[in-house]
């Protein structure tokens, strides 16, 4: 009898186990729409959002699956318009057959109207959700984002999957779209003068076939887009940063021919100074780069003429760092986070600019150090044609 | 857990054995404490009723000296014919042919002047001399005499000494133990010269009286150790003793628990070796298996090879083991809880092949990997039970049909197949913790599949719960790591260099602090 007893409290002590699992419900893999790409438009007419979510359907997507697709499109696109986002991703439920799930998902893309709308409303399920995540890649699409979601990838199965792969790429190899991940988006959103960008990712044509490119930055003021740096202004931003990887830069040698230069170390960092009540920005970038390419037929591997590439190399990057910050005060967005470095070295006075900061910015002024060294010329030292 | 059913079993049987009690011990054939006569006719006949009338009982009667009658009495096939006649007979017949025979012939003068066997014991209980006569020893009476002289001349057919199968060795002694008691204990006393080295023999098994026999080094070994050894022994109340698996569940620790906590072992190598740790042996007349006490769980990673080659390539083996015990329990589990719980942990390229391996496949997961393992148990049962030609071509059909087909007609997903297989194949590389490993893994597959990591971790931690709690023969089971033992480890998860390794196992031996005698690095290395 007492046995008995206590057989049921341990299979009550189970049971709670069980029940108590919290949102521990088991799902099949089959179960879930796994989403790797979010879009978020604003309907033109009223304020409604339209979200598109990009399925993967992992049949077609895999190269081990049976049949390995067969023509069919490996993803699945679904539409649904509400008033929140979050009400909007639950009316999907209506008409998918799969559970979304978003902890695998690639990009946001945020449509155009939505961000000059202001994009707090819209990615505050992102952030808020647990089952989403901070490091997803963000983007802004020069028209709807649904639109982008439907272009084909030459190479990849799943649109979504081959944006964020671009980024990726974008950034080892030519660093003239910032990549901004919703973590940084939103640490960008919190500081109150600090304008956040994001890269733009654009539909373009070829062949008949809608591909997506990236193209240039778009800056937002607060949580609205007020405008674009377009490729080298966006470099220029990157240089600021440190952020630069890699990149090509095309200079002229002292007899007019192309040389163009493989940027493979970069270090951008700048300081702030207050002088007699103005703020002046120090900017020093070094950087290390290779010849990858001579057009001309001279032999450009001596030290003179290296001298001279190194000069022109530093002019190139100083002048995308000017047009940046030119574009910047344009815009009134402090993109660089000028404001945070005076914010730091000088608190006291940072309490009476921070208000006044967007009088402050467009005023300031910025120096520009450039160290850049040659260091390679490559598999050979002079051009391949006889003197 | 695991010893709270313990305790509810145990009080379970407490109150049981107030009504029908324990099972009554069997009678021993008829226990007689009767004492010899000087009749000789008469012994024959007392003896003869306690034997039943069986045909392979040789009663020889003869005459020494043409007046003495005598007899010799022996079980056919026990002893070896060639040395009873040689020894016994011979002289005691050819005696009568001598020039001059004493007077009178009594007992003692046959022990000490007639009889040309080393081995001679004299018995005055008639149930000893027939527990000698059913072990194989001849036993002689006279007349006039009222004790018996046991004679031992055992002598039967046996196999020779093999490798054995179940330990395989690539360098290495190759002998196993054989089923003879006597034969095994020379090979620990070949491997031991040592004078300290000391055997024990008792008998266990009412009807079976099988010997058993202690081993231990006097001055190593614990004597609480051994008095406990002993104890336990003498507790066991049993009918047969078939096996050493027989007196390795009457005297474990923790007969509830799924880890053996005595050892076994077929190779004379690994038993001396754990006699020199300050282990006692338990040698059991009738099988190859040797028992060894006490058993930690660490023993389970070690093999005799470890030590016989280069320190490297062994602590790299050591570190490949553990891994293998730890996907062997914990990969399908693993499997399941991802799969089904937590699908935001799997890289997205990962996740979507799975997914797209699941596609279409008609079971949960966690029915899909049940079933796979129960597949897996089957076969593996059915190969190690049939002929070995057989048992071959059941494991390829077997295999073919879980690897091949099932995937190919969408039943069972591609990568559930792999993570059974890499199961498998890694239990297989601890082949002392097979059956508990069998039945870890079944258990955190169904908490992986009911609740997911979550389920995993309680599984893990009861059974971690479990074993710091297990003790065999007085040492905790986790012996070096828990409680910890700095120098235990360096024969744990690394095996170091053998000169490095100064101290015996602590809380094994008698001298753990002790060293051992001569260590110290490679002489050539000394300048």
């Amino acid at each position: 009898m007492r046995i008995n007893k206590r057989l049921y409290k341990i299979a009550i002590c189970f049971l709670v186990i069980a029940l108590l699992s919290g949102c521990g419900t088991s799902r099949e893999l089959n179960e879930l729409g796994i989403v790797i790409g979010v879009g978020i438009d604003k309907e033109e007419e009223s304020d409604a959002v339209k979200i598109t979510t990009q399925v993967v359907k992992p049949g077609q997507v895999s190269s081990g699956g049976k049949g390995g697709g067969g023509g069919e499109e490996a993803y699945a696109n679904f539409e649904e318009t509400g008033r929140t986002v979050f009400a909007a991703i639950r009316g999907i439920a209506n008409k998918s057959s799969r559970k979304m799930y978003f902890p695998h998902n690639q990009v946001i893309i945020i449509g155009q109207n939505a961000a000059k709308d202001g994009v707090t409303k819209y990615l505050d399920f992102f952030m808020r959700d647990p089952e989403t995540r901070l490091n997803v890649y963000l983007l802004v699409a020069k028209d709807t984002a649904a639109e982008v979601l439907e272009t084909k990838s030459k190479l990849e199965r799943v649109p979504g999957n081959s944006i964020s792969l671009m980024l990726d790429s974008e950034a080892n190899a030519a660093s003239q779209a910032i990549d901004i991940r919703l973590r940084d988006f939103k640490e960008s959103l919190q500081l109150k003068t600090v304008a956040s960008v994001a890269p733009i990712i654009e539909v373009s044509e070829e062949n008949g076939k809608k591909t997506a490119t990236l193209n240039g930055t778009a800056v937002f003021k607060g949580d609205k887009m007020v405008g674009t740096l377009d490729k080298s202004e966006g470099r220029g931003l990157m240089w600021v940063l440190g952020k630069v990887k890699s990149g090509i830069i095309e200079v002229e040698c002292s007899n007019g021919n192309l040389v163009a230069l493989e940027t493979v170390r970069a270090k951008g960092e700048f300081s702030s100074e207050l002088v007699d009540g103005k703020v002046k920005i120090k900017v020093k970038i070094s950087e290390e780069g290779n010849i990858g390419e001579d057009a001309g037929t001279e032999d450009i591997s001596t030290l003179d003429e290296v001298a001279f590439l190194e000069q022109q190399n530093a002019d190139v990057i100083k002048s995308e760092v000017m047009a940046a910050v030119k574009k910047a005060e344009e815009l009134d967005a402090d993109i660089f986070g000028f404001g945070e470095s005076v914010h730091r070295k000088y608190p006291k006075e940072w309490t009476s600019m921070e208000d006044k900061w967007d009088e402050i910015f467009p005023t300031i002024e910025v120096e520009v150090e450039v160290e850049a060294k040659l260091r390679l010329m490559g598999r050979i030292n002079a051009p391949s044609v006889p003197q | 857990m695991f010893n709270y059913i313990q305790k509810v079993i145990r009080y379970r049987k407490m109150t049981s054995s107030g009504g029908s009690g324990a099972k009554e011990s069997p009678e021993a054939p008829k226990e007689s404490s009767d004492e010899l006569s000087e009749d000789l006719e008469a012994n024959i006949q007392l003896i003869q009723g306690i034997i039943v009338e069986s045909n392979d009982l040789n009663i020889r009667r003869f005459v020494i000296g043409k007046k003495v009658k005598a007899a010799i009495i022996y079980i056919d096939g026990l002893v070896d014919k060639t040395l009873v006649n040689e020894t016994i007979l011979k002289p005691l017949m050819y005696h009568s042919e001598m020039d001059s025979p004493p007077e009178t012939v009594d007992i003692d003068y046959v022990e000490s002047e007639l009889l040309f066997v080393g081995g001679i014991d004299s018995k005055q209980k008639v149930n000893e001399a027939v527990n000698k006569i059913l072990s194989g020893d001849t036993v002689f009476l006279m007349d006039g005499a009222a004790k018996a002289l046991i004679i031992a001349l055992r002598g039967w057919k046996m196999r020779g000494i093999e490798e054995p199968e179940t330990e395989a060795t690539v360098r290495g002694p190759r002998e196993g133990f054989t089923e003879t008691l006597r034969i095994n204990t020379s090979m620990i006393r070949r491997k031991i010269k040592n004078p300290n080295l000391k055997f024990e023999t008792l008998t266990v098994g009412d009807r079976t009286k099988t010997d058993v026999c202690i081993a231990y080094i006097t001055d190593l070994a614990k004597p609480e150790l051994i008095e406990e050894v002993k104890r336990r022994l003498n507790k066991i109340k049993t009918e047969a003793v078939l096996e050493s698996g027989y007196i390795e569940q009457y005297i474990e620790d923790a007969p509830y628990s799924i880890f053996a906590t005595v050892g076994n072992s077929e190779k004379p190598d690994k038993v001396a070796a754990k006699l020199l740790d300050g282990r006692v042996a338990i040698i059991i007349d009738g099988t190859p298996f040797v028992l060894t006490v006490p058993c930690v769980f660490i023993e389970s990673f070690q093999s005799p090879e470890d030590y016989y080659s280069r320190f490297a390539f062994t602590s790299a083996l050591r570190m490949i083991r553990f891994t293998a015990f730890f996907i062997s329990i914990l990969a399908p589990a693993i499997y399941v809880a991802l799969s089904t719980f937590h699908q935001e942990l799997i890289p997205t390229q990962l996740i979507l092949s799975m997914a797209a391996a699941h596609e279409g496949v008609p079971f949960p997961s966690l029915v899909e990997a049940t079933i796979m393992l129960l597949f897996f148990e089957i076969l593996r049962e059915a190969g190690v039970r049939l002929p070995r030609p057989i048992g071959q071509a059941v494991s390829i059909v077997g295999a073919l049909v879980i690897g091949e087909a099932a995937v190919t007609a969408g039943l069972i997903g591609a990568p559930m197949v792999i993570v059974i297989a890499v199961t498998a194949v890694s239990s297989f590389t601890i082949p002392a913790q097979l059956d508990s490993g069998t039945i870890i893994r079944i258990v955190l597959l169904i908490l992986a599949g009911f609740l997911g990591g979550f389920g995993i971790a309680i599984g893990m931690f009861a059974l971690l719960i479990h074993m710091v709690n297990l003790e065999s023969f007085g040492t905790p089971y986790l012996m070096p790591i828990a409680p910890f033992d700095k120098s235990g480890l360096k024969d744990s998860f690394i095996r170091a260099p053998l000169w490095t390794m100064l101290k015996r196992p602590k809380g094994m031996s008698m001298d753990d602090v002790k060293q051992k005698k001569p260590s110290g690095p490679p002489p050539f290395n000394e300048n």
